[in-house]
């Protein structure tokens, strides 16, 4: 909109729909700014794994393990490991390279000019020229790919874990609020008890009674994790149900369904939308959490908190194992946070008109 | 108030006995559970938790023996292990892994406390950058990346703390890392928290009228603005617990504590479901007796709950 | 003169927002005698309250800023005190009651607390004796039963008993000059009245001074010697009470009279209402603020601000019509 709408004193007058509002401001807030390009980044790598260059997160190449991060092609790191260690079992008889390992070396350079495999694929490659720029783990799989995929698995739990939270929370919620009376009072006495329940625990036992399986793991993430939007929307419709905007609807004549749809629902969106975006890093931990115990996503696939399990085990020597998985998901959690929190503010009534 | 006491601390009984039945019945549904033959058994273990449960009774009896167990503080035999029972891991467990939960909890709440009120004092100032930085960094990485990181740059790299270990081997050494690991997440928590809400304390119509009164800005602070400031940190205590016990598990794994949480991860590996069933009541048991405890705190510091 | 306890001159308070610079108090003077009460009455957003504040360095800062102007109280500059000084004078020499009696009581402490901390802090009193000072304060604003409502917590009082107590609170330390910030405005038609009684009676027993703030010219007429008329951050039309409810000059202020419903009024006549909203403070234009709803507006008025007229002493308006006169 190029014209500018203007009182009888020349002032500019502002439109104030609340998501537009909402919009200008989160668009001043630098960080969150900053931290909704990252997210952007990394949905657009996961969602276009599949096309990238990147090698296959399961391949395995026996010979390639620990690898550490480099440009180069693997077949050449191979050489000089192998060059290295028989210069430094030469070193301590204090002696050069005799003829035997010399030989070896050359023969090692030959096998790795030549040397094929077939691969999960089905296609034959020069498998030695592969490079690993983020190096490899204990068997000879692709950090990067890993990380990629990894991190497709862990969006993906940390956004349906949000979204199936959300709406079994909300259609509680809001039903428990709208209701009252004794399914009311059920259902949070209910609450109180899940929340009295350490709901990490009850999670780490359904995963060891029926299988560490990826849908397990979204079923019992689930099942623990709509209480605090429940009783948060439950609050939100309560407290809305005696406004004079509700009540003045329900004088001239709305019936149930109209107040539900067209007043409570939008005037609880905000909350909500904040609360889900907040859910989804917190899900994401989660996830990361049950895998770093061993009990979330199995092998062959790959989740961050995988990686950053296998990454502490390996740590001593191979410190990238650990290093790569958890910055980029440190970064993640640092830009979903920031975004998160830059939401509320910008969604928040109650700094509009604050000097 | 002790009316409100007593019948708070009677509510937490249903509680208990709601937990333990469910727990109770999850573990009877179990495939490949203790109480199922399909599954071997040890011979031994078989014939301690038959004479334990009485296996051959109708499930009520047996429902109403292990409830009866349970509040006479024995939570029956180990289904892995059949020289001990659980009552011997967690006596050995539970003492390692609240010293750890304490201490988290506590430097939390102090240090959370301080750096909130001293960042919203200096709103905007490079006080309040650097703190509240911090507190950014602690929300967003998880304690299981935390915990290795340091590791590997305080015990792997310069040496200076035990890579892990307990107090019996080197001292207190021993307990930095994961003390700092475990509390770091509910420091930064409790820092931005406490900071919005001395925020809003300070901004109130009862600051400014305390300001018209004359009163000096100290004086304000203690009296005026700590109290409702420390409200919402006091309503967060509930989670925080809740989720330093979750903590706790992923820290003693990782620094090989040999506390409670480890034995728990242990037996989720192996299936030993009395012992799950065991930590799961003594864990909930925790849980809801701190959260009374805020409860009442919580009761105490605002005059505006009605006991009735 | 030297009954002026208070001399306000071209106040100007600027608040610093994103959307730009909000000139809240801009260019306001006044002056304020011993035992006067003054009235000053506007809009929200008119500036009234901002000025007050500005008095007791109260403006939350940042944002706000006091930018120019002097205010001398016992011949020293306000403005010019340190925080030290500035805190001798708030509670003890003047007192302050603000708007929302709900919120400006703190709820975490009991009345006692709050009462005896002030008398303690400048009266310099054992705890006992200010307790009874503040007893008989409780007692002198009407709460029934003192000696043991002290020791109960705001919440447990009614709206405007909790205003008596801010009252009592307010005027514990027997202040020159008391500020009330739309003192009512939170409360029920049927306290407001009680309220107003209540201040005027004891700002007349202990001849304190009184700045009464207002969006309710029915609040200032019964009650108030002299009355200042504030329209986006400055002051419209000053004049005595008299003068400005039987000779209205401003168009404003004959519109603010007008709007006021009336009993003698015809019961078929409509109610009569300034059209259009309160001007937005933010980059006003150089013009008179009202003339978008005034309907004696001038070519002159859309582009330059109305210069002071005065007629005689204390008498004041700002308006082009009565520049044409002269």
């Amino acid at each position: 909109m190029s014209t500018k709408v203007v009182n009888e004193l020349n002032q500019e007058v502002k439109g104030v729909s609340l998501w537009m509002d909402a919009w200008r401001r989160l668009r001043k807030n630098k960080m969150a700014m900053g931290g909704l390009v990252v997210m952007i980044i990394y949905a657009v790598i996961s969602l276009s794994a599949g096309l990238l260059p990147i090698y296959s997160y399961k391949q395995q190449v026996l010979e390639h393990q620990y690898l550490p991060p480099s440009t180069r092609p693997a077949g050449e790191l191979l050489i000089e490991k192998k060059v290295e260690l028989l210069s430094a079992f030469a070193a301590k008889e204090g002696r050069e390279l005799n003829a035997v390992e010399l030989e070896e070396i050359e023969e090692l350079k030959e096998r790795i000019a030549t040397e094929t495999k077939v691969l999960l694929t089905g296609e034959e490659v020069k498998v030695h020229e592969r490079v690993y720029y983020l190096g490899t783990d204990e068997l000879g799989r692709d950090l990067l790919a890993r990380i990629i995929y990894g991190g497709q698995v862990s969006i993906m739990i940390g956004l349906i874990g949000a979204l199936a939270s959300m709406i079994i929370g909300v259609v509680l919620g809001a039903l428990s609020g709208y209701i009252g009376g004794a399914f009311d009072s059920l259902l949070m006495r209910f609450v109180d008890i899940m929340y009295s329940l350490p709901y990490m625990l009850l999670v780490i036992i359904m995963m060891s009674m029926f299988g560490k399986n990826i849908m397990n793991l979204f079923f019992a993430l689930a099942i623990v994790s709509w209480l605090t939007v429940c009783r948060v929307v439950r609050g939100q419709i309560i407290s809305l149900k005696n406004a004079e905007f509700v009540e003045a609807a329900r004088a001239s004549g709305a019936g149930t369904w109209r107040i539900v749809l067209r007043h409570l629902i939008p005037n609880t969106m905000s909350v909500i939308v904040v609360y889900t975006t907040l859910r989804v890093p917190s899900f994401i931990m989660l996830e990361a959490f049950l895998s770093f115990l061993g009990l979330g996503v199995q092998a062959p696939y790959a989740s961050w908190g995988v990686l950053i399990h296998d990454g502490v085990y390996a740590m001593t020597t191979y410190p990238w194992m650990l290093w790569f998985p958890a910055i980029v998901m440190t970064l993640f959690l640092f830009s979903m946070n920031f975004f998160g929190d830059g939401l509320r503010d910008a969604l928040d009534p109650q700094s509009k008109n604050k000097l | 108030m002790s009316k409100f006491i007593i019948r708070r601390a009677l509510g937490l009984i249903p509680t208990m006995l709601i937990i333990i039945t469910v727990c109770f019945f999850l573990i009877r549904v179990a495939p490949g559970g203790p109480f199922s033959s399909e599954k071997k058994i040890p011979p031994q273990i078989m014939k301690n938790i038959e004479a334990k449960y009485h296996l051959d009774e109708p499930l009520v009896m047996q429902y109403g023996r292990y409830v009866v167990n349970v509040i006479r503080g024995d939570l029956g035999p180990s289904y892995k292990y059949k020289d001990y029972d659980v009552n011997y891991y967690i006596g050995e467990g539970l003492p390692k892994s609240l010293l750890l939960g304490t201490l988290s909890i506590l430097l939390a709440l102090i240090l959370g406390m301080a750096a909130g009120m001293f960042s919203a004092l200096r709103q905007n100032t490079w006080v309040d950058y650097t703190w509240m930085s911090f507190a950014v960094v602690g929300i967003s990485v998880p304690t299981f990346v935390l915990g290795p990181i340091l590791m590997f740059i305080f015990s792997i790299n310069l040496k200076w703390l035990p890579v892990a270990g307990w107090l019996d081997e080197y001292g207190v050494a021993a307990l930095v890392l994961p003390v700092v690991t475990l509390f770091y997440q509910y420091f930064a928590t409790i820092a931005r928290l406490s900071r919005a809400s001395f925020l809003e304390a300070i901004r109130s119509d009862y600051v400014r009228t305390a300001k018209a009164k004359g009163l000096k800005t100290s004086y304000i602070m203690m009296k005026h603005v700590l109290k409702g400031a420390s409200l919402p940190v006091v309503s967060y205590l509930g989670p925080a617990f809740s989720g330093i016990i979750t903590g706790s598990i992923v820290v003693e794994q990782i620094f090989r504590v040999p506390g409670l949480g480890r034995h728990f991860v242990q037996s989720a590996f192996n299936r030993d479901y009395t012992m799950i069933m065991g930590t799961v009541i003594v864990y909930s048991l925790i849980l809801v007796i701190m959260n009374f405890l805020v409860d009442v705190l919580y009761g105490y510091l605002d005059p505006r709950i009605s006991y009735s | 003169m030297s009954d002026v306890i208070l001399r306000v001159d071209d106040l100007k308070t600027y608040f610093n927002t994103d959307d730009g610079i909000v000139k809240a108090v801009d260019g306001v003077s006044f002056e304020l005698k011993k035992g006067e009460m003054l009235g000053i009455v506007g809009e929200s957003g008119s500036g009234k309250s901002v000025t007050n504040l500005s008095l007791m360095k109260l403006i939350p800062s940042p944002p706000g800023k006091i930018m120019n102007g002097t205010a001398m109280f016992d011949g020293e500059n306000i403005f010019d005190m340190s925080d030290e000084e500035i805190r001798k004078l708030r509670g003890n020499r003047i007192g302050m009651i603000f708007q929302d009696p709900m919120t400006s009581l703190n709820p975490f402490l009991r009345i006692s607390t709050q009462m005896i901390e002030t008398i303690v802090l400048h009266q310099k009193l054992e705890k006992d004796a200010a307790r009874n000072r503040a007893v008989e304060m409780l007692e002198m604003v009407g709460i029934p039963n003192p000696e043991k409502r002290i020791n109960d917590y705001p919440h447990q009082f009614s709206g405007g008993m909790r205003q008596r107590v801010m009252i009592a609170m307010a005027l514990s330390c027997d202040p020159e000059i008391l500020i009330a910030d739309e003192p009512t405005s939170a409360l029920d038609v049927t306290i407001q009245a009680q309220i107003i009684e209540v201040i005027q009676e004891l700002s007349r027993k202990l001849n304190t001074a009184v700045i009464m703030i207002t969006h309710d010219l029915g609040v200032v007429a019964g009650i108030c010697d002299t009355v200042c008329v504030m329209y986006a951050g400055r002051i419209v039309e000053k004049g005595t009470n008299d003068e400005i409810f039987k000779d209205p000059k401003h168009p404003y202020t004959q519109g603010l009279i007008k709007s006021v419903p009336r009993l003698d009024q015809p019961s078929k006549e409509r109610l009569f209402s300034i059209d259009g909203q309160p001007p937005n403070v933010i980059d006003l234009p150089e013009c008179c603020p009202f003339h978008p709803r005034c309907d004696k507006a001038m070519a002159k008025c859309k582009n330059t601000y109305p210069p002071l007229t005065t007629f005689g002493e204390g008498r004041e308006v700002r308006c082009w019509l009565y520049e044409e006169d002269k």
